[in-house]
């Protein structure tokens, strides 16, 4: 029973935080097509943020949280300015770019902080017994945020005139500049809620597990995933691509060991998309 | 008119010709000036990138943006260096074997995969890359798992200059295929398919059957290119072709120039062999391989291949400038 639950919460914890990194990728390949391999390193670097100056400098942790995500933002909208922006449409030269940031932003981790494994402390440290049951009580927060910012994340994409320019801009570019759309404001709007999400799920996942200047790597991939697998230009159906991964990788490690699991999970979302070619919620691509 | 434009043309030709051979006359006479054996360990390495950068080139010709092509590679390297070390097979049959073993998978994948377009192929090569590494490490008995196949029979184990002339053999043959391919009619055919599929197979092109050619023949090479690899560094390890690598290819032809035939081979060639001359940075190299990707991309849309082009017409423009201001 107690497994049962925990491997519930595992998954769910690990879906909230996967579809919080896949987000900002899924808003930079539809708003701009830009493939942001840096995804995954903007991801540590947001976290290693939070753990400088909540360790370092021995600020309070959510403060640090909150400094991390700002922080990240701002550099987002940067990115959009200098980097993505001269290359609008440019598929080839965007994905060089952004393997030159991945390799700054590792390397300059790596020279100031060092490889070594460093692990934020606990956000909400405990355990919260139900009965029979005891959560750990990190899990659940992290959860709950997870689930918090998605949700605000899915009434401004449906209420708010700048989500709804997003959405337009996903779905047809060019109506979207008949209409009146600054697609390079809104470009910079998206980017900097990618790097921001991101960031934040540097932080928790930072605190739940371990920082490492290449954990980015990991995150990439899953987010990669996640987002081809629900399709592109589908912001909903990221959401149920990352329960299916999330579930994915907090199930088959019981049955499983590592790199078997590895294999297993990439093999059922390359048969999902052999099936439906343009992922299970997507668009055309041509 | 016509006639100035076919001289023109073979005058281009005749310039390409000789240029490509000097280039290899260039590197024959290399190893008598430079005695470093790590210098011609670089240039090895840098040979070995070039015949994958050119095959991955080869590919996306096609159309198709391969992300996995380093896992195509290490089933090459493992096949090859698998046989060679449980059943003691010789390097010369190990190394054809490994690069057929790799075009076999590859027409079976790219079949597989032929329905996927655009970047839903490229993202799942990129998994069927981290798939295939993933697979290497569930059979630890032949590829040794997590710990690497460690001890491949060597080549050429007297001296590292045996070796790179191996190595320019197999980059001359694997060029000169893949040259034949591309200019040869199955070439113009994939970029009919690159260019729009639909009126590719209007015109009875069966463009799932050539971007399935494409792959394989691609693949053999890098698969080639893979064995000898194993032959070479005798340890396999499989952190050598994980995604990073697999990217790396990518960067290479991106950064040479993905429009030319020489893009890779020029790519390749900075990309290695500038950063391994500055190796005293240590920790700071990828700031200088990130700085030169970033310069190509701001100064040279072409890549780096198109380089001497943009200066000709550079100077040009500014002599029709000087021209234009004179009274």
């Amino acid at each position: 029973m107690e497994t049962v639950i925990n491997t519930i919460i595992g998954a769910l914890v690990l879906s909230s935080m996967y579809i919080l990194v896949a987000l900002g990728f899924a808003l930079l390949l539809s708003i701009m097509g830009v493939l942001n391999f840096a995804h995954g390193a903007i991801y540590m670097v947001g976290g290693y943020i939070c753990y400088q100056f909540a360790v370092e400098f021995g600020l309070n942790q959510w403060l640090s949280l909150l400094l991390s995500t700002l922080i990240m933002g701002a550099f987002g909208v940067l990115l959009e300015r200098v980097c993505f922006r001269p290359f609008y449409g440019d598929m080839y030269r965007t994905i060089v770019m952004t393997i030159a940031i991945v390799l700054v932003l590792e390397t300059t981790v790596n020279v100031l902080v060092g490889v070594h494994i460093r692990s934020l402390p606990a956000f909400v440290p405990g355990i919260i017994k139900a009965g029979a049951i005891s959560l750990s009580a990190e899990r659940l927060v992290t959860f709950f945020i997870g689930g918090v910012l998605l949700l605000g994340l899915t009434l401004f994409i449906k209420k708010a005139k700048a989500g709804q320019q997003m959405l337009a801009v996903s779905q047809e570019p060019e109506g979207a500049v008949l209409q009146g759309i600054d697609i390079f404001r809104i470009s910079a709007v998206a980017c900097a809620m990618g790097c921001a999400l991101a960031a934040v799920a540097g932080s928790l996942m930072g605190a739940i597990f371990e920082l490492s200047p290449f954990m980015g790597d990991y995150m990439l991939v899953k987010a990669i995933q996640l987002v081809i697998l629900s399709g592109i230009g589908s912001i909903g159906g990221v959401l149920a691509g990352g329960l299916i991964v999330g579930s994915i990788d907090a199930v088959l490690p019981l049955f499983a060991s590592g790199a078997v699991t590895q294999a297993v999970g990439l093999g059922i979302i390359i048969v999902l998309l052999l099936i439906r070619p343009r992922g299970l919620f997507g668009r055309e691509v041509t | 008119m016509i006639e100035t434009e076919i001289s023109l043309r073979a005058s281009g030709r005749l310039a390409r010709i000789v240029a490509y051979t000097a280039v290899l006359v260039i590197s024959l006479l290399l190893p008598l000036w430079i005695r470093s054996p790590y210098l011609i360990h670089v240039f090895n390495l840098t040979l070995i990138n070039i015949i994958a950068a050119s095959s991955l080139r080869l590919i996306a010709v096609s159309g198709q943006l391969s992300l996995g092509h380093a896992g195509f590679m290490s089933i090459g390297a493992y096949t090859a260096g698998g046989l060679a070390k449980h059943l003691g097979w010789a390097a010369w049959i190990t190394i054809p074997v490994g690069a057929v073993a790799t075009m076999i998978v590859a027409i079976l994948v790219g079949y597989l995969f032929v329905r996927l377009r655009a970047i839903y192929f490229s993202m799942v090569s990129l998994f069927f890359g981290i798939g295939v590494l993933a697979v290497n490490q569930v059979c630890e008995k032949f590829t040794g798992g997590y710990a690497g196949l460690i001890g491949v029979p060597v080549m050429f184990a007297g001296s590292k200059v045996q070796n790179y002339y191996f190595f320019i053999g197999l980059t001359v043959f694997s060029l000169l295929a893949l040259y034949r391919i591309e200019t040869c009619r199955i070439g113009v055919t994939l970029k009919a398919i690159a260019q729009s599929h639909l009126v590719a197979s209007s015109v009875g092109i069966n463009e799932a059957g050539y971007r399935v050619f494409a792959m394989g023949v691609g693949c053999f090479f890098v698969g080639l290119s893979g064995a000898a690899y194993a032959h070479y560094f005798a340890v396999l390890s499989h952190s050598s072709f994980n995604f990073l690598a697999s990217v790396n290819m990518l960067v290479y032809v991106l950064v040479g120039g993905i429009g030319s035939f020489a893009g890779p081979i020029v790519g390749t060639t900075v990309l290695i062999i500038i950063p391994e001359l500055f190796r005293m940075l240590k920790a700071y190299v990828p700031y200088l391989f990130a700085a030169i990707m970033i310069i190509v991309i701001f100064v040279m849309p072409e890549g780096l291949v198109g380089l001497p082009g943009q200066i000709i017409s550079w100077i040009k423009g500014s002599r029709e400038r000087k021209d234009t201001h004179a009274p």
